[in-house]
Parts: C-alpha cells; sequence; structure tokens
C-alpha cells in the first residue's frame, strides 16, 4: 500500500517540518562539473524529464567542447585555420551571439584568448607563469575582431595563425538553456539548473540563490531570489596560478594577456544561462566601469561584483525583473 | 556495493544535512512548514519497552502529534535512560510501569509504540489492541506466523490502527525515488534486485544488570544476559533476517510492489563470533517470486566493505539505494552516463550556492553538502520522526499508513522461512 504524504497531512496535520526544506537534485558529471536538476520534493515525478534534460548537456558538451575531437567546434578549429569553415545551424547561431557580445563588452569576453590561456596552463590545469614573450606571442593569434564570421555562407575563418575557438562558460550557460527547453518540452516549469556552481537558471518561481562569499570573514555575497532567470558567477578565489609568491587568478584579460585584478567574484542576471555566464567573465575583467556600461545600455541585465580590498556588501548594477537581491 | 571510482565519488559527494537549513521552499510555492496543534490535541501516548530501539522512536516523537504519557520496561535501568531523552527534549516527564498491562489499566492513553522484544510482540501487541490501543510496533511483525495472524485478526476485530515500524516507508529520499524512479517507470523490467547489510563487528551488547539481585525470570529470560542480548537466541529472536533483511526486504516488496515470495533459499552459520550465540553471523539467502522476480539477501558481520545498500536492476537501468541515504541511478545502455538522484537539504536555506566554476574532481564542489559525521543518524532519524507522526495522524483522522498489518506480513513470513531455511541450509517454501 503507498500514498502520498498529501493524504497522510491535509485533514488536520501541516506537514512536519522536516519533510518542505528539501529539493530532489538529479545531476551527472558533464562539462567537467556537476551538472544538476533542482525539483521540488514535490516534482519528483519529473525525475525521468530532469534525466533526459541531463542527456541534452551530454549533447551540447559533445557539440562545443574542444577537448574532443570529434566535436562540431574541434572540427571548425581545424578546418577554420585553412580556410572558410561551414559550421552546423546550431553552431553558428552560438558563434554570431560571441561575436556581439565581443563588441559589446568592449572585447572582455572573448571566445579566442584559449591560447593565452593555455600558456599560462590554465587549460590542464597546470598552472604556470609564463614569458612575456610567451603572452605576447599568444596574444598575436587571438581577438574575435579577426574571426569573419559569414551568415551568408555560414561558416568562420580565423584571420590569424594559431587562432582557436572555445565557448567556456558560454558553453556551459547554453547547456543549461537546452535543459530548460527540454524540461519544458516534457512539461516541467519549475526547477533549478546549475551546472559547476557557476551556472544557474530558475525556471519557474522565486528560487534562493546564495553567492558564496571570496571573502571567510561573510556566509554569503548576497542571496538572490530568481524567478525565470539566470545567474552566472566568475572568480579567481579558487582557481589561480602562485608563481615567485605572486597570486595569479585564473581568468585572463584577453585585452593585456594577464589575469584579470580588482574583482573578487563578478556575477550577472539575464535571461538566459550563456548571456549570465559570458557577462559574468566580463564583468570580472572589465570590473565595475564595464558593469556599470552595460547594464546601462542593456535593460534586463544586473551585476553584482565583490571587489579586492573591500570588505562590504556587493556592487549592482541595472536589474533584472526576475531577480531579487537580498544582503 | 562494488562501484568504480567515479560512481564512489559521484556517490560520496552526495546526500544530505537533512535538518539543516531553513525552510526555503515556503516561498517556492509549497505549503507552510509550521506545525499546527492538531485538532483533538497530540495522541496520547504509551511507551512499552524502552530499550535502545524504544528510546530511539522516543527521541522522535514531535510534540505537535503525540504526548508520551506513561512508559513500561521491566528493566527499571532503560526507564532511567528514557526520563533523560524526554528530559533533553524538554517534553514532561511520563509515569513509569514495570507491567505493561498496569499503564494500560491506569493510564487514560490512545495508542501504545511497542519496542520488545521480538518474541513479545504478538503477545503484548494483541492484549493491546484488545483493550482499544492503537498500535505502532517495531518491525519486525511477530517471531512467528501464528503471532501474526493473531495480531492482523485483533487489528481488524478492534477497528484500531496497526502499523509496523520500517522507517524507509517514511524516508524523503525512499519517497522521492519510488515517485521519480520507480513509478516512472526508468528501470524498466526488474527481474533481480540485491540486498545487502554488511557490517564488521560484534553484535553482542555489553551491559551490567540493573542491580545485583535483579531477576527477569518471570519474563521469561533466564539470566540478564538472555534479555539483554536476546536477539542472539532463537527463543526470542529471528537473527539477521528479522534485525536487518525485514527492513530492505521491505522496501523492495513497496518498490517492486510485489507481496510475499514463493520460496527462499538460505544458508548461514555462526562463524566469527563462537561465544555460545545461536542466532547466525553471517547469513546468506534467495528468495523467489512469481514472474522471474528473485532477491537476494546477505549480512555478514565480518566485513563492512560493502556496507548496506538495495539495488534494483532494470532492463532500463539500475537504481541503487545505498546506506539508506542517497539513491544513484544507472542507465542500461545508451550514454552510460550515471545520474544520481538524491533528496537533500537546501543549505543556509538557498537551493544552490553559487560561485566560481567548480570542477567535478573537487570533493567540495557540489552544491550538495558533503556528508558531515553522524548525518546519516539524522537522516534515519527524520524518518522515524515522520514515521511516529504519521502513525499519530492516522490515529487522529484514520489516515491510511504505509506498512500495515498486510505488508508487514509479507515481509515478516519472508524472514521466518529464510531464517528456518538457513538453520538447516535448505530450500523453503513460503
Amino acid at each position: 500500500m503507498t500514498i502520498s504524504r498529501r493524504a497522510l497531512f491535509t485533514l488536520d496535520f501541516d506537514r512536519p517540518p522536516a519533510s518542505i526544506d528539501r529539493l530532489v537534485r538529479v545531476h551527472r558529471t558533464a562539462m567537467a562539473c556537476r551538472v544538476e536538476v533542482a525539483l521540488h520534493e514535490c516534482d519528483a515525478r519529473h525525475v525521468a524529464a530532469a534525466r533526459d534534460a541531463l542527456d541534452e548537456a551530454d549533447r551540447v558538451e559533445a557539440l562545443l567542447t574542444v577537448f574532443r575531437e570529434s566535436s562540431e567546434l574541434s572540427r571548425v578549429n581545424r578546418e577554420g585555420a585553412a580556410g572558410a569553415a561551414g559550421v552546423d545551424p546550431e553552431v553558428f547561431g552560438l558563434l554570431q551571439r560571441c561575436a556581439q557580445l565581443y563588441l559589446d563588452t568592449d572585447g572582455a569576453f572573448d571566445i579566442t584568448s584559449s591560447p593565452l590561456s593555455r600558456c599560462w596552463g590554465l587549460l590542464t590545469r597546470e598552472g604556470r607563469l609564463p614569458s612575456t614573450g610567451e603572452i605576447e606571442a599568444a596574444r598575436a593569434c587571438i581577438g574575435m575582431l579577426h574571426v569573419d564570421v559569414d551568415a551568408t555562407t555560414r561558416s568562420v575563418r580565423f584571420g590569424r595563425d594559431g587562432m582557436a575557438l572555445n565557448l567556456n562558460a558560454f558553453g556551459k550557460g547554453y547547456a543549461l538553456d537546452c535543459m530548460a527547453a527540454t524540461l519544458r518540452a516534457r512539461g516541467t516549469d519549475r526547477a533549478l539548473l546549475s551546472a559547476g556552481s557557476s551556472s544557474v537558471l530558475a525556471m519557474g518561481g522565486a528560487w534562493p540563490v546564495d553567492i558564496r562569499s571570496p571573502l571567510s570573514s561573510r556566509p554569503r555575497l548576497a542571496r538572490v531570489r530568481l524567478a525565470g532567470a539566470a545567474l552566472g558567477t566568475s572568480g579567481a578565489g579558487e582557481q589561480f596560478v602562485i608563481a615567485d609568491g605572486v597570486r595569479y587568478g585564473h581568468v585572463i584579460d584577453p585585452r593585456s594577456g594577464m589575469p584579470a585584478t580588482g574583482v573578487l567574484s563578478a556575477s550577472a542576471v539575464a535571461a538566459d544561462a550563456a548571456t549570465a555566464d559570458a557577462l559574468s567573465t566580463a564583468f570580472l575583467i572589465g570590473g565595475p566601469a564595464l558593469a556599470r556600461c552595460y547594464c546601462e545600455s542593456h535593460r534586463g541585465t544586473m551585476a553584482l561584483l565583490a571587489l579586492d580590498g573591500c570588505d562590504f556588501g556587493p556592487l549592482v548594477f541595472g536589474a533584472h525583473p526576475g531577480a531579487t537581491v537580498e544582503n | 556495493m562494488i562501484l568504480t571510482p567515479e560512481q564512489r565519488a559521484l556517490g560520496r559527494r552526495n546526500f544530505m544535512k537533512a535538518l539543516v537549513g531553513t525552510p526555503a521552499l515556503a516561498t517556492l510555492g509549497a505549503a507552510s512548514a509550521k506545525p499546527e496543534p492538531v485538532r483533538g490535541g497530540p495522541v496520547r501516548l504509551g511507551f512499552i519497552g524502552v530499550g535502545g530501539q524504544g528510546r530511539a522512536l522516543l527521541g522522535q516523537v514531535s510534540p505537535a502529534f503525540g504526548e508520551v504519557k506513561a512508559m513500561a520496561d521491566i528493566n527499571p535501568a532503560s526507564l532511567a535512560k528514557a526520563d533523560e531523552i524526554l528530559a533533553q527534549r524538554k517534553q514532561p516527564p511520563a509515569r513509569h510501569y514495570v507491567e505493561w498491562k498496569d499503564m494500560l489499566e491506569h493510564e487514560p492513553i490512545e495508542a501504545v509504540v511497542v519496542a520488545v522484544p521480538l518474541w513479545a510482540h504478538a503477545d503484548v501487541v494483541v492484549p493491546c489492541l484488545e483493550a482499544g490501543q492503537h498500535v505502532l510496533c517495531e518491525k519486525m511483525m511477530a517471531w512467528d506466523l501464528d503471532g501474526c495472524g493473531r495480531m492482523k485478526a485483533a487489528a481488524i476485530k478492534a477497528n484500531r490502527v496497526l502499523e509496523i515500524g520500517y522507517q524507509r516507508n517514511y524516508s524523503p529520499i525512499y519517497e522521492s525515488a519510488y515517485a521519480g524512479v520507480i513509478r516512472q517507470g526508468l528501470l524498466g523490467d526488474v527481474y533481480h534486485a540485491r540486498l545487502a547489510w554488511h557490517r564488521n563487528g560484534n553484535w553482542r551488547r555489553a551491559g551490567d544488570p540493573p542491580s545485583k539481585d535483579y531477576d527477569p525470570s518471570r519474563w521469561g529470560y533466564p539470566d540478564f544476559e538472555h534479555l539483554w542480548n536476546w536477539r542472539l537466541y532463537w527463543k526470542y529472536s529471528r537473527g539477521l533476517f528479522a534485525e536487518l533483511c525485514s527492513h530492505q526486504l521491505n522496501a523492495a516488496h513497496w518498490f517492486l510492489g510485489t507481496s510475499a515470495p514463493t520460496s527462499v533459499h538460505a544458508t548461514g552459520g555462526v562463524h566469527r563470533y563462537t561465544d555460545g550465540r545461536e542466532a547466525h553471523d553471517h547469513i546468506y539467502s534467495m528468495f523467489e517470486y512469481p514472474k522471474g522476480l528473485t532477491v537476494t539477501f546477505s549480512s555478514i558481520e565480518s566485513s563492512a566493505f560493502e556496507q548496506r545498500y538495495e539495488a534494483f536492476f532494470g532492463t532500463k537501468g539500475t537504481l541503487v539505494m545505498f546506506n539508506e541515504s542517497e539513491a544513484l541511478l544507472f542507465d542500461e545502455g545508451g550514454t552510460g552516463a550515471a545520474t544520481g538522484v538524491d533528496v537533500s537539504g537546501t543549505p543556509g536555506g538557498a537551493g544552490v550556492e553559487a560561485s566560481e566554476t567548480k570542477p567535478a574532481h573537487n570533493a567540495t564542489a557540489a552544491n550538495a553538502p558533503a556528508r558531515a559525521a553522524g548525518e546519516m543518524d539524522a537522516t534515519r532519524a527524520s524518518a522515524t520522526e515522520l514515521e511516529i507522526s504519521a502513525f499519530c495522524s492516522a490515529v487522529r483522522t484514520g489516515s491510511p499508513l504505509k506498512c500495515g498489518p498486510d505488508r508487514a506480513f509479507d515481509s515478516a513470513r519472508a524472514c521466518i522461512a529464510a531464517c528456518e531455511a538457513a538453520k538447516a541450509s535448505t530450500k523453503l517454501p513460503v
């Protein structure tokens, strides 16, 4: 005999307190991180849909990863170096978005910056301090401005030798967006999706999301209640390189070739997770000036920045209708 | 359960600080968390047997649902320890009785929680039901089929609630796994389930009698050792089949939607602790059901490597309920990707703690908090609290329960047969 708890407790009893503050978390390792669909406990019937959504994350990873020769993006990187490379429509759409984000963020978000990350040893998580010559050599083969994204032929061509595309966090956010579409198609309209803690997408109403403080003196930087919105977070607190006693964060400013400084944590709220992830990276690099400027010119975007050396709440720029900030 | 390092890592990261966090879901559309006083007031409870298991239940009575008025136990030391539990929980003291019949006669109680040695279940529960009490009885249902039958008949005749206590029935993670995996058909057809409860240690408990002249013989125990370690002697116990297997088999029946098996093969023996005990310290069994379903169970007291789990192997996927604390779902074929299913608290009240990217191999990376020492106890305690609250709810409202006489009879019948089969190392019908 099986019964629901609702049947047990609706007559004269409220539900016991221990039963309500839980989430059913359906998760898998993908894109080198934990990807998760969190459901209300009472939505456990959607576990099957959540599993399908995780399959979608696997599909997106297979499409976009640069760590597999078989991916579409790896093929584009190989062929784009030799000439115009035709691109799958889905991937081409993403490259167009990335090209626009490059322009809108003054080059702070740049999917061609892999050579820089490589020379800092960050692609293999074996950080090192490169020489000035190595940095300059890497800078010579980056810059989305030098990638010809041709909509008429749906192709890309690299304008510099040694270029390569790597969607990084944008791809992870895009995976969440695709997962949400899968869930909606399966009739699930309430879930909290996340990937590696840095990418979060809230389907349905007011999910509380804490942004971890980069400072040990604070329990959290802020709590954001998300409803139908995405939050991306970048920082340099946990992945870094130490060389000659100097600590270098893992996010490299493609414009200078050096690690971003001045911002400990940058979060961005946007309507979709891919954009939120791209912007959090850009805001970590571009700092308050870029965040303020971008949010003023792009309604529906919010930025939360924790600055190095400032032990107070985050700087908040802009607003999103689906996000409420609590300290 | 032997898992690959990657699978093991997946499992290790999971589960939950079940009682940690604030009720964040109140803002997410769920009902209010605040318990309200029960119409008619909390159920007035008497406890019969407040040894280790009885006290574990005592410590999980929610005041909104139950009020412990009295306790009966033949061991005064157990009653004293039970007093401490109530005091710690800031609940009023309960009156003491040695004889449970005296408690029934003198106390205005409505229901009893029975946690006496297995052999006495039926002889305690049946008179309680006949006296008009509702009964929550610790597992297993009874020592023999006659006892099970008498309990069931008495509950029906008296029209009283009789629930047998298996906390898995009230565990949120089991409920979620059932609703999200089993009922959705994600496993396909299941022909085999494997149950294991492996430990490495001596089941014998050390303890002193409450006084030098303490004599339990009038209650059927020749000496204090036989009362204190009743689980080790066949007269009182069904050994590991009753104490461990029945938990898992009961859950397997729930998940697989089946009643009692048709037969059981079993073997076992006292292989490690040859100290005069009778109950086996190693048992191995195979339960056969209609339509080709076979469930195996083993319990050993010489290695905890595999710990405890219920694994359901289906044509589409495999579900592993590991250590009562996490559910792991593995696709059969397809991508081969392992999907974890946890029921987790909301750390600090948040659904997710966002930060910079956390790689999968980072042990602290998961959104779900790592399990803290003793957290399992909190998980089980939560299920027990829900179980007792549901029982009180049933007493007040007549709401149905999860392990009434029929389902409890099925798992008890199987375990009783398995115990006899193991003694003879043979196959027996159930």
